[in-house]
């Protein structure tokens, strides 16, 4: 299928990186239950500037950019769990009742 | 199989692979170490499918084992182009040493030909975009091939119907939809299609039980293989009760989606039956 989203971020990671700016790359991994994005979403952080592409909004996107920000920092990739069961009949769209591991690294110019 | 590099790929060199390879229509199967020593975490090796069907390892891991492991996952998800479920994998090497690789692959988007300009092309060209099929629509009368007519299509081509797909390439990532405005120009193309050495992944032909019937009988009697005949879908879509072109356009687009995603076409409330189930007393 045409991922425009997915093409869009391989664009904005290397437009990024000739730029010479340190980014973050997050990547849903794994997921069980029902969440908003699927597997393989991907969403840039770049620190100060802005943010390409989501992994579904709410609490679990803020977790993953806190974790990208440490991320950038130590250079060391990590994988954050992200827990979205807290109340699965809550009106806050953000809530879907399930949980997803998110890949993140950092990445360079290479 | 060709190879480049013998070093893991970076994540910017894997980008610009991604990149380069939808480009190119070209699929491509990425490996990522997620879970194991720290100083591979992030690593990437790549398989390229090329059009011809060749590939092409890009980089590779440390440790043969590993990376024979990893080069086996990526050439899985080249074979599928459908959805992939199991794309996170465990695995144990030689030496003892766990990891966890994680699996993408990027396929190049399937190719939608309708084949007619009609009624049924306008709506199926609209939902098939929308779907994410490169949609090509093609008639020989000029006037039905218009932008007007089909703004979300990819490619509008006027084709004579004894050789329709002259300039178009028909291979397995082609889905075919025979709707043209007489079943005499569907059969012709049809019989092209049995005719030629690559089967596409659909052909979906519209037409009463009569004609088709008709049509099969002398597709027997062109002595064509009888199981690409039985492979035809013919009537085409699923039985939603369609009587509009848009409901059989529909119909048609649901049946595209159900074989992608391997579905069964039953109601998922039949399916999951949750009042019975769950609350029905006695």
């Amino acid at each position: 299928m045409k991922e425009t989203t997915i093409q869009n971020i391989h664009q904005a990671i290397l437009e990024k990186t000739n730029q010479g700016r340190t980014v973050a790359v997050a990547t849903i991994v794994a997921t069980k239950g029902s969440v908003p994005r699927k597997i393989g979403a991907k969403m840039l952080v770049d620190p100060g500037y802005d943010i390409v592409g989501t992994i579904g909004g709410g609490c679990g996107e803020g977790e993953v950019i806190a974790v990208a920000h440490e991320v950038i920092a130590s250079g060391t990739p990590q994988v954050v769990h992200v827990d979205l069961t807290e109340d699965i009949l809550s009106l806050s769209p953000a809530v879907c009742g399930g949980t997803m591991e998110v890949f993140v690294e950092a990445v360079v110019r290479s | 199989m060709i190879e480049q590099n013998k070093l893991p790929l970076s994540a910017t060199m894997a980008a610009e692979k991604i990149v380069a390879a939808k480009k190119e229509g070209e699929a491509i199967a990425l490996v990522l170490i997620t879970h194991g020593p720290s100083t591979v975490l992030g690593q990437r090796i790549a398989i390229k499918k090329l059009k011809c069907g060749g590939l092409v390892k890009i980089g590779s891991f440390q440790g043969n084992d590993l990376n024979n492991q990893a080069m086996e996952l990526a050439k899985e998800a080249l074979e599928s182009p459908g959805p992939q479920e199991d794309r996170f994998h465990d695995l144990t090497v030689n030496s003892g040493q766990k990891y966890k690789l994680f699996v993408e692959a990027y396929h190049p988007p399937p190719e939608l030909i309708i084949v007619g300009a009609g009624h049924i092309a306008q709506p199926l060209s609209s939902i098939t975009a929308m779907l994410g099929f490169n949609v090509t629509v093609i008639d020989d009368r000029e006037e039905f091939v218009t932008r007007k007519r089909f703004p979300e299509a990819d490619r509008l081509m006027e084709v004579d119907f004894i050789n329709p797909f002259k300039d178009i390439t028909v291979d397995q990532n082609s889905y075919i939809v025979l709707v043209t405005r007489g079943h005499k120009y569907d059969f012709e193309c049809l019989r092209f299609l049995l005719r030629s050495q690559v089967e596409p992944s659909y052909i979906g032909m519209i037409g009463s039980r009569r004609r088709i019937r008709a049509a099969f009988i002398q597709l027997i009697n062109d002595q064509l293989d009888p199981e690409r005949i039985a492979r035809i879908r013919a009537p085409l879509g699923l039985d939603i009760g369609s009587e509009t072109p848009t409901e059989i356009a529909i119909s048609v687009a649901a049946e595209l989606v159900l074989l992608s995603r391997k579905g069964d076409g039953m109601p998922l409330s039949q399916k999951e039956n949750i009042f019975n189930r769950f609350f029905k007393k006695g």
